[in-house]
């Protein structure tokens, strides 16, 4: 069954944005790429991917005008997703890129691991996020494989945004929601069936 | 912690992919055969990740062109990390290669190539690069890296050791030539030769897996971060999943992507 909604991935230079199209297409709802935030009215969801630095990134978006048309559409209620280094757009800076802005939509900044040979960087593979059983959970197991792949992780943010967690020599926040704005520190569209799951809940949540 | 991981590989060559045997290949089916006979998207709760490897001497432009048009095709129904190789002989390539969906970006010729690694781990970072080194013993049981698809001579497995700091690369694959495609079991002799100073990237092994036990006696080394097979009739299908099910049940730290997702 098709539902209404209709999805945005913002394409503002943050790599490959084929791997999360292709997941949205498999789940049967409508999306499109989009390079310009003028008409952003007509979607319902807006996905933020990144594959990037945070600076390069935060300059990209500011240059094409969408950290206000952001936050018009998430103040009107409407859903975004932030995935990678796109979650980390969503909250004020990281120490990546130090004197970058981020969307601010959540109070936070990101800082690097502890680098260590047992816990080399970047934090790359499948590892386990142990979550908070929100809707965007439903129907996935306590706690499931997701695919990472980052160096930076969030320092300090207010506990009821903290969504899921998992474990690098330490825990850390790998899933924040707030209201309406959702950020993912994985790859759900590189995480099998269980990420297309999570998409598909994403997908479900009306505004 | 991160897991270890099963990986599949799929070797194409001119709209085909194919089996290995001693780097001797034997083309099998195209993609529709693939998709059809293997319902490729369902195998993907079996593997961690998937590498595509464009198996040509020096492929042209066309060649490449071709690859990424199956590999696209592929990638609307398998949602998992991908590595994509073969023909990589520059910066300008691995952009290419990683404009049509790679993940991370696999170099076996080009290992070599001076600076090219450090160049692409500038732009891309280091833990995008797998390097593949191919080896094979000597009539003396001395171990010799093969490039060009197993083709060439390049150097001596000790003397690449002696150069693998200067080599930019976030895992490692060794593929064993007279292990390929013999399904007698993946060479674990090699770990033992492997320095010190390597072993704080993720060691991989390929060739000759062929069940599930092999790919479990590898894992079990606590070096090893990864096996890989790319044996279409023995691990497409229900194959992979006995294989990760032998694996978890043998207590390897592997994803389990068993529990029933409805999408």
């Amino acid at each position: 069954m098709k539902s209404k909604n209709k999805v945005g991935i913002i394409d503002y230079g943050a790599g490959n944005l084929g791997s999360i199209y292709n997941a949205i297409k498999y789940l049967n709802v409508d999306v499109n790429i989009v390079s310009s935030p003028t008409n952003i009215n007509k979607f319902s969801h807006l996905i933020l991917p990144g594959v990037g630095s945070f600076g390069k990134l935060s300059d990209n978006l500011k240059k094409k005008n969408w950290p206000s048309k952001i936050e018009k559409f998430v103040k009107e209620g409407k859903i975004l997703l932030g995935v990678c280094v796109g979650m980390q757009l969503l909250f004020e800076r990281s120490d990546e890129t130090k004197g970058a802005q981020g969307l601010g939509l959540i109070k936070g900044h990101f800082n690097i691991f502890n680098n260590s040979t047992k816990f080399p960087l970047p934090h790359v593979g499948f590892n386990e996020v142990k979550h908070k059983n929100t809707e965007i959970w439903r129907g996935i197991e306590n706690k499931s494989p997701f695919y990472f792949i980052h160096s930076f992780k969030i320092k300090k943010v207010k506990d009821k945004v903290v969504s899921s967690k998992t474990n690098y020599g330490g825990e850390f926040i790998s899933f924040v929601e707030k209201n309406n704005v959702f950020g993912s520190q994985f790859h759900p569209e590189k995480s099998h069936y269980v990420g297309l799951r999570l998409l598909k809940n994403f997908l479900e949540i009306k505004n | 912690m991160i897991k270890k991981r099963i990986i599949f590989a799929l070797l194409y060559q001119d709209g085909h992919f194919h089996l290995s045997r001693n780097f001797k290949l034997q083309k099998v089916g195209d993609l529709s055969w693939l998709i059809n006979n293997f319902g490729f998207g369902i195998t993907s709760n079996y593997i961690d990740e998937l590498i595509c490897i464009l198996v040509k001497k020096n492929p042209s432009t066309k060649d490449k062109k071709m690859f990424f048009k199956d590999i696209n095709e592929l990638r609307k129904r398998i949602f998992i990390p991908i590595t994509l190789g073969g023909g990589i002989r520059s910066v300008k390539d691995v952009s290419n290669y990683f404009n049509n969906g790679a993940d991370k970006i696999l170099l076996n010729t080009s290992i070599y190539k001076k600076n090219l690694t450090n160049k692409i781990s500038e732009v891309y970072g280091e833990q995008s690069i797998s390097i593949m080194v191919d080896y094979q013993k000597n009539d003396r049981k001395e171990d010799h890296i093969f490039i060009e698809c197993g083709t060439k001579f390049c150097m001596t497995l000790p003397d690449f050791f002696k150069k693998i700091n200067e080599i930019s690369f976030g895992e490692i694959i060794f593929n064993s030539i007279e292990n390929d495609g013999t399904g007698n079991g993946l060479d674990l002799e090699i770990i033992n030769k492997i320095p010190t100073n390597l072993k704080k990237k993720p060691i991989l092994l390929m060739g000759g897996a062929g069940k599930p036990e092999h790919i479990a006696n590898a894992l079990k080394k606590n070096i090893v971060s990864g096996v890989i097979t790319a044996n279409l009739f023995n691990f497409l299908g229900k194959g992979l999943e006995e294989a990760r099910k032998n694996s978890l049940s043998c207590n390897i730290n592997l994803a389990n992507f068993s529990s029933q997702i409805e999408v």
